[in-house]
């Protein structure tokens, strides 16, 4: 049984971009039938909130070697390549298994 | 009942969404998700008030205690950014800055003198937070909406002029970053950099992963908070301390402040989710009309936040910034939230001195230093605005300010000057002389702002 997936949204404050990003990964995997979690935090915290997390989307650098796989993407914000990222999304978490 | 009294009876968390869901189903957003975003400002906006009010109730008795007792006087609160973004879209220039600066950034596109297309609504705030200064100082609204505008002109020449520097150094091609805050320091960092390069501190290489692991507590808000609360309480009952209840208040006052610290910009969050159909209608509304030629898609400088260099130099800013603050004499603000928002002083400076650390963080206490005593000198004014966005303000007298944009050398620049017709006349040929040198020398300036000139060569 698979639990639902969850995405640690990154930017620089936390809740600036990616409160955008987070919103639309939502509804973009949704429309896919893919449920998803998403949680936000600044790039300065995220080795600290890696518990649980299968995939790091982010707008901005964040720390390599991190062992989650990560994203870095500004489609959502640029409104160009937004399929292309969602589509890669869903195939990142596709490829993680079930937890 | 006339125009006046509905708009003051209604007040902003009211007002705004009316005027949000207008431009929503302007910009051609189907009504209910216009309508559900609406709303959400509105709630952004009472969360706001909610976390503001708070952190004032508690922040400004201690302080005022700490002033009594211990002669460390700092009267003026740092709200942050948080609270300077709720006072500038809940003002009454706030109401108009979107379409404002839609229109400014469309006929300066027209003009061809600037290839950015600002698609980073969230961001238009800081605009119409100097057009609130200068509407609080004037009483004109007009006044206000011209200084919006001239703000919104001088960053947008800003992210023209920085755009290859930040695309190089941070590898984000195609875009730039207009960003009110983070730009205005570049033509303050430039100089300090080429003084800095003249005495050979361009050598002195830090390593940002040591830095970070060293100073990492700086790095988080929360402990930011917390520390600021504990210190601020102590000094504040420093008469007391052999109560147990001086304690008691003490802790209290900590956890209060990493509190703030922390609830704050979530509040903020749920004003931005309510900005996002509006945002990405902007944004689409304006990339349909500039398919002509090149441009620029102009973004939050919180895109480029994350790098190591940026947060380093911000961590070890942080005591820097705590120190200036006590021991300049003419400065009275008592930084609080906005000490986690350093990252956004520097982050363009850092093209310019190549990532080094050291060269950004003496930069960055030089930029401290002013910003105390810009915010210090503007907070009347600052207070003025937020009491017009009739936000709550405590009973005890309490002046307001922020390290972020209430000390913003451009804003202060606009502030002073829109006050009289010979103020106006010269904002206005700064910005006209700007413009010709700018385009006339471009390559050179932009050298100056950090990009490479093999970069330059490569993207014409």
């Amino acid at each position: 049984m698979s639990s639902k997936k969850r995405i640690l949204v990154v930017c620089g404050t936390g809740i600036a971009t990616s409160t955008v990003v987070a919103k639309k990964l939502e509804e973009e995997l949704k429309k896919k039938g893919i449920e998803v979690e998403t949680r936000q935090c600044k790039a300065a915290e995220v080795e600290g909130r890696l518990d649980g997390i299968n995939l790091i989307v982010t707008t901005t650098p964040v720390p390599d070697n991190l062992g989650v796989p990560v994203i870095r993407t500004l489609a959502f914000l640029t409104g160009i390549g937004e399929e292309q990222v969602v589509e890669e999304v869903a195939k990142k978490l596709k490829e993680g298994g079930e937890n | 009942m006339n125009l006046n009294t509905i708009v003051n009876g209604l007040g902003v968390t009211v007002l705004l969404p009316i005027v949000i869901f207008i431009l929503a189903l302007i910009f051609r957003i189907k009504v209910k998700k216009a309508f559900r975003s609406a709303v959400i400002i509105g709630i952004g906006f009472i969360g706001i008030n909610l976390i503001l009010g708070f952190f004032l109730n508690n922040l400004a008795p201690a302080a005022s205690k700490m002033v009594k007792y211990t002669g460390v006087h700092l009267p003026v609160l740092d709200v942050g950014w948080p609270a300077a973004a709720a006072i500038a879209f809940a003002g009454k220039v706030g109401l108009f800055v979107i379409p404002v600066t839609v229109l400014v950034n469309f006929l300066m596109y027209v003009f061809h003198w600037t290839d950015t297309v600002d698609v980073d609504v969230w961001n238009y705030w800081h605009f119409a937070f100097t057009g609130g200064l200068v509407y609080a100082l004037t009483n004109n609204i007009w006044l206000g909406i011209a200084a919006a505008s001239i703000d919104a002109a001088l960053v947008l020449l800003l992210g023209d002029w920085t755009a290859p520097a930040v695309q190089e150094y941070y590898k984000i091609p195609g875009l730039s970053i207009p960003h009110g805050f983070s730009a205005a320091y570049v033509p303050i960092a430039i100089p300090l950099n080429w003084i800095l390069d003249k005495l050979h501190l361009d050598r002195v290489k830090a390593d940002p992963e040591t830095i970070r692991k060293r100073w990492g507590i700086f790095g988080d808000p929360i402990i930011i908070g917390l520390i600021l609360g504990l210190v601020v309480g102590f000094l504040g009952n420093i008469n007391v301390l052999n109560t147990s209840q001086a304690w008691f208040n003490i802790l209290k006052l900590g956890m209060a402040m990493a509190g703030v610290m922390y609830i704050f910009p979530k509040m903020v969050a749920i004003l931005m989710d309510g900005l996002i159909p509006i945002s990405e209608g902007v944004r689409e509304f304006m990339k349909s009309r500039a398919s002509k030629r090149k441009f620029f898609i102009g973004l939050d400088s919180a895109i480029l936040v994350g790098d190591p260099a940026a947060i380093a130099s911000a961590m070890i800013l942080v005591p820097i910034a705590i120190i200036l603050m006590i021991i300049i004499p003419q400065n009275q603000m008592l930084l609080a939230v906005d000490l986690a928002v350093l990252p956004f002083m520097v982050v363009m400076t850092i093209p310019i001195t190549k990532g080094n650390i050291l060269k950004t963080v003496i930069i960055g206490t030089f930029i401290i230093w002013g910003g105390l005593l810009i915010g210090s000198n503007l907070s009347p004014l600052f207070t003025k605005a937020a009491i017009q966005a009739q936000f709550k303000m405590p009973a005890t007298a309490t002046q307001i300010s922020s390290i972020c944009d209430g000390s913003n050398p451009l804003s202060w620049m606009i502030v002073k000057l829109m006050n009289s017709g010979v103020g106006i006349a010269i904002l206005v040929a700064i910005f006209f002389v700007f413009l010709y040198f700018y385009r006339k020398h471009r390559k050179a300036w932009e050298i100056i702002a950090g990009a490479s000139k093999e970069y330059l060569e490569k993207s014409e």
